[in-house]
């Protein structure tokens, strides 16, 4: 009972500790409860044995040990309370058994059940093993124990009816005896059963004692310093919490399962935007073919199907117009025409997409207005020629060449009827005729404003021309400069080719060229001029000093047929020369190899012209291509433009405007823009302008000659229709 | 007609209005007329109104425009209601109603000046000048140039005693002529300069004399333009012009003009002169400019840019202030220097088809001028209207020079080497 307090006490105890306390307390209890459990018949316990089957013989000696050993042990396991329990019930059986000795024996016995082994030693076997057998076990010495005679059932009635004591008797199947309650177990047993506490005595709501003073202790319970784990934070805690956080990184551990999509997808919907397209670059959708819809079942509804009238109207219709399907009935789905090819057909089908492949097809959109350059609007590039608003009439064959004097008043005409014409630029008229009696090829203006003075190629000859539009002075130096006297010794070499001659006919000088000439340029300084002979091949070029009356050959040594020299407008010395396939550029007085060799890539050169800078050149050539060249840099074109269909006949630059112009046998003229920065990082900017037309072809020629004039955005063109006309803008 | 008009859809009334006198005013009363109707409606309608025994054509104007199409257009296009009684304002026809006979020269007809109501000058590419009194008789020859005449005009007119006369050619020089006009006979006389105005360095395109003064500038392919006086000859040396017929100036000593003043600024040719006030010079030029200059100080006071070269310029219309001007391209270009900010012409018309070779605003008319192009047609302009009043298409070749004459007559010189008088144009 104490015990049971102080356990309620110390409950902090340790779980064994309390087993050990809950053992001891059944110790106590089990006595009787194995008492009656022998009377159910259905007993097993150690403990029991020893209880209910003591020897009367070492009873006495059981008594003296079992106090000694008893108060011991009880010592040891339940901290001292059991001795007073001993003692308590020592007292009780004392009182309760009084009346007979065997009895006291027995419950001296009984208090020390533990020490006394029980009589039978076979152990905890069932008992049927010795059910055939005359003894029951063997006792402690190994002496058979004989079973007893079994009472019959009238003799334990008739027991029974004679012992009014006989209900105690308890028959214990193991040991082979009977065991006699006594009163106060049979009391004991009752209260168990009742539930109740087995001791009459006992309390079970008693008032709870605090035996502990807690107020003024001065020492603490335990004087023993507070122990490190309660404040350093636990290895083993740490340890698990990194094995767990691992876990969870190793994706061991997971808390929130994703739920899972439901496996459905719509069969029919647009698949273009599933993920199998994210997942394969090259993957085509297959072709969407429209759903079928109620009238191409082949049984559809009655309003599906059309009338007579409506397959009459169809068949009005033009076959384009007329719808492709017409719905029908049918009355099974065997009856489809369909039906015999049905699978054959759908076989093919497969085959088909089978054997075509769907190949994504790599189209780049392009608009192709991007890819053309950005070229400024022709209105912003004004003023340019291109309207023809004046023509000069009069000569009888093709015009061959034109060249406008310099201050633009007047301009010269060569034509292949042999006369040589100057014009007024203003009105048209006519000034002064020339004729000759062979075509003139070229013919050219001095450059000089106050020299009006014109150079003529007619067949082999180069002719001087005074044109008398000068003012009084200008007319004595030009004709002091006419008269030839006593011509210069030339060399033995340039006598061979060129002879100087006064012209009889018109007063000028009259240069006989050993072949026929085709080209005159002047120098810009007007004093000496150039002269091609195309069939001369290495003495095709000489130059002539007016001033002088002198020829030169050549100093450089020339390759190719020569088709037209120039002398570069800012740099003295420098010459040009183009034969049928290159421009050269030559310094005359370094008398050097050429400085400059231009490849033009074209077939054959026709014309070339220089911008007034001097850094610019175009050729053009008889294929119908012209080539800008920026001769700082490179040999190579800059630009090529494929216009003509035909021959060009001659290219030239504008003086003072950005423009320049090719004409063609095609009879049309080409103006462009081209404008060369001062910037020397800035390329020329090359924008096509006009087309001029207007002149007629005649015997297969078109435009022979075209010529700026030198101070307004106006185009000469000598046409083949003996007709020179005036582009103005 | 009228029952014919009644038939049509749209009727417009009108109310026929005019300055004109007696036998061409009709009696204001309203007309209903169809809206269909051109010019030539309206004018046989006015004269089937005035019952003349000559038909007279007529223009109509509204609010001062005129009628160039049909009513009904012209009064939708300028946003006139129709249902008012319309008034319409006619005025005579601006065309020639007769053609004299031509006067034939030697060669092309390059200048020509009918400034001076009883002669016409012309310049010939012969280097001639001549003065016809009446269409085909030429009562003097200007003799003396070399080169062609580009230029002619009547320098000063001194009362009834003598016309002095200026020639620009493209010899380099001018030459200055005194004619008497009352021993014109019928016998053509020659008369040679009596002065040579020499400094020009390249051919003179242009002449042009001050009003009621003694001078003549010049403008010429050496891009400047020069003062001469004409006065001079008078006090210095007296030459009987009679005496040279035939022989050029060699022979007898003949008074050298010396330049008063030079005008430089143009870059080109300078291709027609006009000195319409007693210091200002308006000047054209090759270059794109018109350019107004100050005698006194020789500057350019105007510079009007026109984009094309330019061949003829004058100065007339309201004002006398419009600049009109024309060269190589089709179109007559107008200005008017008054208005502030803009260089812009005020009118452009552009019925030629060649280019401008001269220019002429009617003197007496705020509204006329006439232009004569390569193409060969003079056409009369009205600055109310852009279509041309009317076209003379006597020259077979360029025209070179028109002017008028006598206030309603056209004369004009073209590369036909004839000289034409387009007369009874009818301006009031």
């Amino acid at each position: 009972m104490t015990k049971k307090k102080s356990e309620g006490a110390n409950e902090d105890q340790t779980i064994e500790t309390k087993k050990k306390s809950v053992s001891a307390v059944k110790s106590q209890k089990e006595k009787p409860v194995v008492a009656k459990q022998s009377l159910s018949g259905s007993l097993n316990s150690d403990d029991f044995d020893s209880d209910v089957f003591d020897s009367e013989d070492d009873a006495s000696q059981r008594e003296t040990e079992g106090g000694g050993k008893d108060s011991s042990e009880d010592e040891l396991e339940l901290h001292g309370h059991e001795g007073s329990d001993d003692d308590d019930e020592g007292e009780q059986v004392d009182s309760e058994n009084e009346g007979s000795e065997e009895r006291e024996v027995a419950e001296e016995s009984d208090s020390s059940e533990d020490e006394v082994a029980p009589r039978n030693t076979v152990g905890d076997v069932p008992l049927e093993w010795y059910k055939d057998e005359k003894h029951i076990g063997y006792d402690i010495t190994g002496k058979k124990i004989t079973k007893k005679e079994k009472q019959d059932k009238l003799d334990s009635f008739l027991a029974n009816m004679d012992d009014s004591k006989n209900w105690r008797k308890i028959y214990d199947e193991y040991n082979d005896e009977e065991v006699e309650l006594t009163k106060e177990e049979s009391k004991l047993i009752r209260r168990m059963l009742k539930g109740e506490a087995p001791h009459a005595d006992f309390d079970p709501y008693a008032p709870y004692v605090d035996w502990f003073k807690w107020d003024d202790a001065i020492h603490p319970l335990s004087s023993a310093p507070e122990p490190k784990r309660r404040f350093i934070p636990s290895k083993w805690e740490a340890k698990k919490v990194v094995k767990y956080v691992r876990a969870i990184r190793k994706g061991l551990i997971k808390f929130d399962k994703p739920e899972e999509e439901p496996n459905v997808y719509l069969l029919w919907g647009d698949d273009s935007a599933s993920d199998q397209k994210s997942k394969h670059l090259t993957y085509i959708p297959p072709p969407k073919l429209k759903l079928p819809g109620h009238e191409e079942s082949y049984n559809p509804s009655l309003e599906y199907i059309p009338t007579e009238e409506e397959k009459a109207a169809y068949e009005l219709m033009y076959e384009e117009d007329r719808p492709k399907f017409i719905p029908k009935r049918f009355t099974s789905l065997r009856s489809i025409p369909a039906y015999e090819n049905a699978l054959k057909e759908s076989f093919d089908r497969c085959l088909d997409l089978y054997l075509c492949p769907r190949v994504r097809k790599k189209r780049i959109n392009i608009d192709p207005e991007s890819l053309k350059p950005k070229l400024p609007s022709r209105k912003d590039l004004r003023p340019y020629p291109n309207s023809c608003y004046l023509e000069y009439k009069g000569h009888t064959g093709a015009v061959t060449s034109v060249s406008p004097d310099c201050s633009g008043q007047w301009i010269a005409s060569g034509s292949a009827d042999g006369s040589v014409r100057i014009w007024e630029v203003e009105t048209g008229r006519c000034l002064k005729v020339w004729q000759f009696k062979e075509p003139v090829k070229c013919v050219a203006w001095n450059p000089l404003p106050d020299f009006p003075i014109l150079a003529v190629a007619i067949g082999q000859d180069l002719v001087i021309l005074n044109t008398e539009l000068g003012t009084d002075e200008e007319q004595q130096k030009i004709e002091e400069l006419l008269r030839l006297g006593t011509l210069p010794e030339q060399d033995e070499a340039v006598a061979a080719i060129v002879s100087w001659l006064p012209d009889e006919t018109y007063g000028g000088i009259k240069i006989k060229h050993f072949k026929n000439i085709s080209y005159v340029d002047w120098h810009p300084r007007g004093d000496y001029l150039s002269a091609v002979m195309s069939a001369g091949e290495t003495r095709g070029v000489v130059i002539h000093q007016l001033s002088m009356h002198k020829t030169q050959r050549l100093p450089i040594k020339m390759r190719g047929l020569p088709v037209c020299t120039l002398f570069h407008p800012t740099h003295r010395g420098m010459f040009i020369i183009a034969t049928k396939k290159n421009v050269r550029v030559f310094n005359l007085q370094k008398r050097e190899l050429a400085i400059k060799k231009l490849e033009t890539g074209l077939r054959e050169i026709s014309s070339m012209a220089i911008h007034p800078g001097g850094d610019n050149l175009i050729v053009g050539s008889k294929e119908g291509k012209m080539c800008w060249f920026d001769m700082d840099l490179s040999s190579k074109p800059y630009k090529t433009l494929k216009n003509h269909p035909k021959d060009i006949t001659n290219v030239a630059f504008h003086r003072s405007y950005p423009l320049f112009a090719s004409c063609s046998e095609d009879s049309t003229a080409y103006v462009f823009h081209g404008k060369v920065y001062s910037d020397l990082n800035e390329n020329p900017l090359i924008v096509p302008l006009e087309i001029l037309r207007g002149h007629s072809t005649s015997s297969d020629r078109g435009v022979l000659d075209c010529k700026f004039h030198p101070r307004q955005p106006w185009l000469f063109t000598a046409g083949a229709d003996s007709v020179i006309k005036l582009y103005c803008h | 007609m009228n029952g014919e008009g009644e038939d049509a859809s749209k009727v417009i009334h009108v109310k026929f209005l005019t300055k004109l006198d007696y036998p061409f005013k009709v009696p204001v009363t309203s007309v209903v007329i169809p809206s269909s109707v051109t010019r030539l409606g309206l004018s046989s309608i006015v004269n089937s109104l005035l019952t003349l025994e000559k038909p007279e054509p007529f223009d109509f104007l509204i609010d001062g425009e005129l009628i160039r199409m049909s009513l009904e257009q012209f009064l939708n296009a300028k946003g006139i209601s129709a249902e008012r009684t319309l008034e319409i304002e006619y005025i005579r026809a601006v065309a020639p109603r007769k053609e004299e006979k031509p006067s034939l020269h030697d060669d092309w007809v390059s200048a020509v000046d009918g400034s001076f109501p009883r002669f016409v000058l012309t310049g010939c590419y012969d280097g001639l000048g001549r003065i016809w009194s009446s269409p085909g008789s030429c009562t003097h020859i200007l003799e003396g140039h070399t080169g062609a005449i580009s230029s002619i005009a009547f320098a000063n007119s001194e009362g009834a005693e003598g016309v002095t006369v200026a020639t620009a050619s493209r010899d380099r020089t001018l030459r200055l002529f005194k004619v008497d006009p009352a021993e014109s006979g019928d016998s053509t006389t020659r008369v040679g300069a009596y002065k040579i105005l020499c400094g020009h360095k390249a051919s003179v395109a242009s002449v042009a004399a001050q009003k009621y003064g003694s001078k003549v500038c010049s403008g010429s392919w050496d891009c400047t333009i020069n003062v001469w006086d004409t006065n001079e000859s008078t006090s210095e040396l007296s030459v009987p012009g009679k005496k040279r017929k035939g022989n050029n100036q060699a022979e007898e000593p003949q008074l050298e003009g010396e330049v008063e003043t030079t005008l430089v600024g143009h870059t080109q040719c300078v291709s027609s002169v006009v000195w319409p006030e007693h210091d200002v010079i308006y000047s054209c030029s090759w270059d794109h400019s018109v350019r107004r200059w100050d005698v006194e100080t020789g500057k350019d006071s105007l510079n009007l840019y026109s984009g094309k070269a330019l061949n003829t310029v004058d100065v007339g219309g309201e004002g006398s202030a419009l600049v009109a001007a024309g060269g190589s391209d089709p179109i007559l270009r107008v200005w008017d220097p008054r208005k502030p900010g803009t260089s812009a012409p005020v009118f452009q018309f552009a019925s030629h088809s060649s280019w401008i070779s001269a220019c002429k605003w009617h003197t007496s008319s705020w509204f006329h001028l006439l232009s004569a192009s390569y193409d060969g047609k003079i056409m009369l302009w009205d600055l109310r209207t852009a279509w041309p009043l009317s076209i003379i298409e006597t020259h077979k070749d360029k025209v070179l020079c028109a002017d008028w004459w006598k206030g309603d007559s056209v004369v004009s010189g073209g590369a036909d080497s004839n000289l034409r008088i387009s007369s009874g144009i009818s301006i009031s």
